[in-house]
Parts: C-alpha cells; structure tokens; sequence
C-alpha cells in the first residue's frame, strides 16, 4: 500500500463526511442537533444521480442535491422549532421516513430494489490538470481533487471567520447559546434556528451527491452506511469548531480507507469500522470531566 | 380537566392521522385506493387465527423494546440505545444457547434469559452512570452504542462465534430444548410475546405503585423539585437505564430464543427504534404500549404479503414507522391550548 494511494483515497473518502459535518456543526452552533443528516445524504445522493443522468451536468446535480436536501432540512427544521417536536427523536424519524420514501420510490418508480442504475451519469470532474500526478507524494492527490472536495476544504477555513466575524455568524452562535438572549434583543431565533438546520441539509445535499458522484454514479439505499452518524460523531468530537472537526473527518476518513487495507491483513473490518464511535463516546466522556472539574474550581 | 383530556387525545391521534394522511398520499400518488390497502392491510393482519398469529409474532419483539424506551422517556431520559442492549442481550442468550451443555434442560431458560437482562443491564448502565456522574449526553452515547453493539455483535458472528456449518455471519443453532415453545404452531408465535405481556404488566406495576416507578416519572416531570423534595436524580437515571436494559436484554434473548433460534447479522432490523415509536405513540402507557405494538406488527406481517400480492412496496411500513415518531413528538396540541389559557388568562 503506497502512501500515495492512502492519500488519495482518504481525501476522497473524507469529503462527504466533511461537508455533512460542517452543516451539522453550524445547526448544533445555533442549537439543534440534527440527526437527520443521514436523511439528507442519502436523498441529496439520489436526487444527484437523477439530475446528472437527465441533465448531464454535475454542477446542477450538485445543486438541485444541495437545494433539494436544504428543503428537507427546513422542514424538519419546523417541526422542531415550530411544532416544538423533539429534535433527536424527530431526527430518527426523518432517517427512517426519507429511507423508506426513498425505497418506495426506487420499487415503484424505477422498477428496483436496493440499486439505481442510471444512463450517462455525469460524475465530478477533476479540477486539476493530469500533469499533477506526476508530483510526488502528493500529486495523484491533488489530480484526484474535485470541485466538492475543494468547496469542502474552502468551506472549512472560511467557516471560522464566517462564525466569529460575521453578524449572522454571531447570531447563530448567540442563538445556540442563548436563545432568550437573543429574543429579547430582537432577533428571530426560530428563523435562524431553521435557516441554520437548511444550511446542514444543504451541505448533507452536497455530502450525498458526492457519494453518488464522486466514482459510483450510482444510488444505492445503503450507500451513506452511518456517514451522516459519523459526521455527527467528527462535530462533537471536534466541538463545534470547524479546523478540529475537519481534522476528526481526515482521520475517520483515513481509518475508512485502512479499514480495507487492514481487512487483507487480517484484522476484523467491523471492529475497525466502530473506532469513530467509540473515540466520540471517549472524547465526550473526556470533555465532560473537564468540564466539570472546571466547573468545581 | 376536559382540556387535559382533549390534549391527550390530540396528541394519540395527531401521529395516527398525520401518517394516514402521509400514506395515504404516496398511495393516491401511485394510483391506488388508500381505503382499499388499509382495508387489504387490516384484512391481511387480523383476517383469521393465522394471520392474528403473525401479527403478534410480529409484535413480540417491539414490546419489549417499547417499554424499554419508554422507562427512560417518562424519566426525561433520553435513552436510544435500547437497540443496542436488544443486539448484546440476545447474542448472550444464544452463546450460552449453544454452548451450555443440552442436558442441562429447561434450566437453559432462567441462565439464558438472566444473562441476557444482565448484559443489556450492563450496557445501558454505561451511558447511564455517565449521564448521572459527568453529565456525558445520553443520545449521543447511546446512539454510538448501538453502531458499537452492531459492530461488536458483527464481529463476533462473523468470526470468533461463526457457525462451523453454515455460511456467513450466523451462529451455530441453540440447542433445542431451548428453543421457547411455539403457542399457536404452524405460525412463528412463541411464549416471548407472552413474556412480553408480562413485561408491559410489571412495567405498569412499576409506574402506578412502586416509589421507583413515580420518582421516575417525577424527574422526568421537572427535576428541580424532585431534587428539592429529596429524590437523589443520579440514582434514578441510573436506575431507569438498567431497567432498560434489562428488559431490552430480555428482548433480545426472547426474539433469539423463541423466533431466530441463532444470531445472525440481521438480528434485529430496527425493533428498538420502532420500540421508540411504539412507546411514543403509546405515550408511555402500558395499554398504549401494546396496542402500539400491536398495529406495528400488523403493518410489519401485511406489509410483506402487500408486496406481494399488490405489488405496493413494503417501505410503505417504513414511511409510516417515521411519519409516526416525527408527529408523536410535536407538541401541537398542548400549544393550540395553553395559548388559549394563556389568552384567557389575559383577558
């Protein structure tokens, strides 16, 4: 295994997780904890294939992905802040309805079951000419780079400043943290609260048309298998903070590409597949001592 | 009085209407007749004996889960990993299903069963004592739980406990005088569902007339005042979650024991989360409960044979499984009338 190859696959294989974890983290800024966002992976990887199929062009699947998702994502978004529903139960909910909306389509509809097959899917290009790949050691990576690859990483350094300097940055932040605080000064924190939770369905759109997009150019009901929950796991894991939670994607995103590496060497695959599990339930153990050894000082 | 009655009622049938609703669009959608499918499904689960049989055969497993659920969700206990506790306990009980020698008889059940309420009692004891030491989020440990249980259990099934025999990710049969009886044989129905009812009753018992049972509901009502009126919170959650997981562990060994008879990687597809539907449509009552249980498994058994015959796809069950759990948690109902009071109030 040449560390070329492990650098390639870990920058493709983190993406989605990448984008689905930004989304997330700026929703759980402004106080939501969305576990739908498998939900809106998987339907912003369906929509991404229909759309690519029909209109041969990645950047409007990528699109109506993203739209199509940031949609959902409102609407659950209502029944949270609105209908007052209970945000992690209604999370589950969703995963399951938009799972089984999906399934219902696919038999009825396309004729299927599990996989859809498309005609002429147009897959992300990629961005940099071939002649990178003759760079060492990180060429082949930087010639594998696609468009959502580099919108993920613009995304994650842009975010910081976009969370700390900006008004609506502050307001998300403020509504997290302090919701009546933010009532009393004016602020509509409900809409803020529902624009935060469409901006997670929009990245879990983009999240999801890259697992479709990236080399498959297919849509398969299992196809997102927990990266909406291992998303969820990079953003507590790196609190909220985009660099961190960034860094918690790139390793899960290396432990996914070692996992079939390890599993020609014998190690059992599904033991490696729950490390991002179980290092959540450490980090959060770890950070909730801390915090309440702070708190006793 | 009657506004609480009304608010109640709203909110047992908001979900059941909304999903109604929901299904019977994506029905209209495809050109099928909603009344005649709820008509095909109500005919295909409670028709005759048989098809009774497979409902509640169906149904087995959720009871148990829902009620796990629900020992928590009274408590403000944000409990979601009671598929976990469901996947460890009934591997357990079938380990030592087939490693205990068979001569040891109908002994196997009380071993079987108790290993199974310890190991859920165990697992959801985790999360539990975080939750009440160092405040650790119980929905995020519980969630990651399960997918470690899933990846545990996987392993194992896969590997160490792989069945010598047969093909991938099973384990070898349990013995079969472990087998738990069959009540209306030649449907699947097995004495589980009965030790599901009685879990359902104990955990009625336990709410109306066990001090645990109504500290349990009274820190999930407000934990300030069960605080001040002496109630210890830590010990509570504590206490709730192995209660838990020892009824999702005895779950588990009851759905191995008496329906899969060996642990395989589908063991459980799903039942603690359509528990968690059961016990939020059920609202935590124990009649809810069961009568949730039993129109899921009424959907789960028709749903099969609906595919079949009508060719409507069984994720039809899956769209009303989720429809239900976003709608049984909206407050909609309680909103519309403590703005009335509150109105009222004002004039």
């Amino acid at each position: 295994m040449q560390i070329e190859q492990i650098l390639v696959s870990t920058l493709i294989l983190t993406t989605p997780i990448l984008l689905a974890a930004m989304g997330g983290l700026v929703n759980r800024q402004a106080g939501i904890v969305n576990i739908g966002l498998e939900a809106k992976m998987l339907s912003g990887a369906f929509v991404a294939v229909i759309v690519s199929s029909a209109t041969q062009s990645w950047f409007i699947a990528c699109l109506a992905a993203a739209l199509s998702s940031a949609v959902i994502g409102w609407l659950f978004s209502l029944t949270i802040t609105r209908a007052r529903a209970n945000m992690i139960v209604a999370g589950l909910g969703l995963n399951i309805l938009v799972a089984g909306l999906l399934g219902f389509i696919l038999s009825w509809v396309y004729k299927t079951s599990g996989t859809l097959r498309q005609p002429d899917v147009v897959l992300l290009p990629d961005v940099l000419p071939d002649a990178f790949d003759k760079i060492p050691v990180i060429g082949p990576a930087l010639a594998s780079l696609d468009p959502l690859t580099i919108f993920a990483w613009v995304t994650v350094f842009c975010l910081p400043f976009l969370l700390t300097n900006t008004r609506i940055g502050l307001w998300i932040r403020a509504t997290g943290n302090a919701p009546h605080v933010t009532r009393a000064v004016g602020l509509r924190s409900l809409a803020i609260q529902d624009a935060s939770t469409a901006f997670a369905g929009f990245f879990a759109g983009l999240a999801g048309a890259h697992l479709a997009l990236a080399s498959l150019g297919l849509f398969n009901e299992g196809l997102t298998a927990g990266r909406g929950f291992i998303a969820l796991a990079a953003f507590y894991f790196g609190r909220d903070r985009p660099i961190q939670t960034a860094m918690a994607c790139l390793l899960f995103g290396f432990l996914d590409t070692t996992q079939i590496r390890l599993q020609t060497a014998g190690f059992p695959p599904k033991l490696i597949g729950m490390t991002p599990y179980l290092m959540v339930l450490l980090a959060l153990i770890f950070t909730s001592i801390r915090a309440q050894r702070k708190a006793r000082l | 009085m009657s506004s609480n009655v009304a608010s109640r009622s709203i909110g047992i049938l908001l979900p059941l209407v909304v999903s109604l609703i929901v299904s019977g669009a994506v029905l209209l959608a495809i050109g099928k007749n909603p009344l005649d499918v709820f008509g095909l499904i109500a005919t295909e689960s409670f028709g005759n004996p048989r098809r009774i049989a497979a409902t509640l055969s169906a149904a087995t497993p959720l009871l148990f889960t829902a009620v796990a659920t629900a020992i928590c969700f009274r408590s403000g206990v944000f409990n979601v990993g009671v598929e976990g506790a469901f996947l460890v306990g009934g591997l357990a009980a079938i380990f030592l299903g087939f490693t205990l020698p068979a001569t040891w008889g109908f002994a196997l059940f009380p071993v079987c069963f108790l290993a199974a309420a310890l190991i859920g009692a165990i697992w959801l004891y985790v999360p539990g004592i975080l939750l009440a030491k160092f405040e650790v989020d119980e929905v995020v440990s519980t969630l990651m739980l399960n997918f470690i249980a899933v990846a545990i259990t996987g392993y194992l099934v896969n590997g160490p406990l792989l069945s010598p025999l047969s093909g991938n990710n099973v384990t070898p049969l349990i013995h079969e005088v472990a087998y738990l009886p069959r009540l209306m044989p030649p449907s699947t129905l097995h004495a589980g569902f009965l030790i599901g009812l009685v879990c359902v009753a104990a955990y009625g018992y336990w709410c109306r007339y066990t001090p645990a049972g109504f500290e349990g509901a009274l820190i999930g009502l407000n934990q300030r005042f069960s605080r001040a009126v002496g109630i210890s919170v830590p010990r509570t959650i504590v206490g709730v979650m192995i209660l838990s997981g020892v009824i999702a562990g005895i779950g588990g060994a009851a759905h191995g024991m008496g329906q899969m008879h060996r642990f395989s990687d589908g063991f459980s597809p799903g039942y603690g989360f359509t528990g968690m539907a059961v016990a939020l449509l059920g609202r935590n009552h124990p009649i809810g409960i069961v009568l949730g249980a039993i129109l899921f498994g009424a959907l789960a058994s028709a749903g099969t044979t609906i595919q079949l015959f009508s060719n409507i796809p069984l994720d039809l069950v899956n769209i009303i499984q989720g429809t239900v759990m976003i709608f049984a948690v909206v407050e909609l109902g309680r909103i519309s009338l403590r703005r009335k009071k509150g109105t009222a109030n004002a004039n």
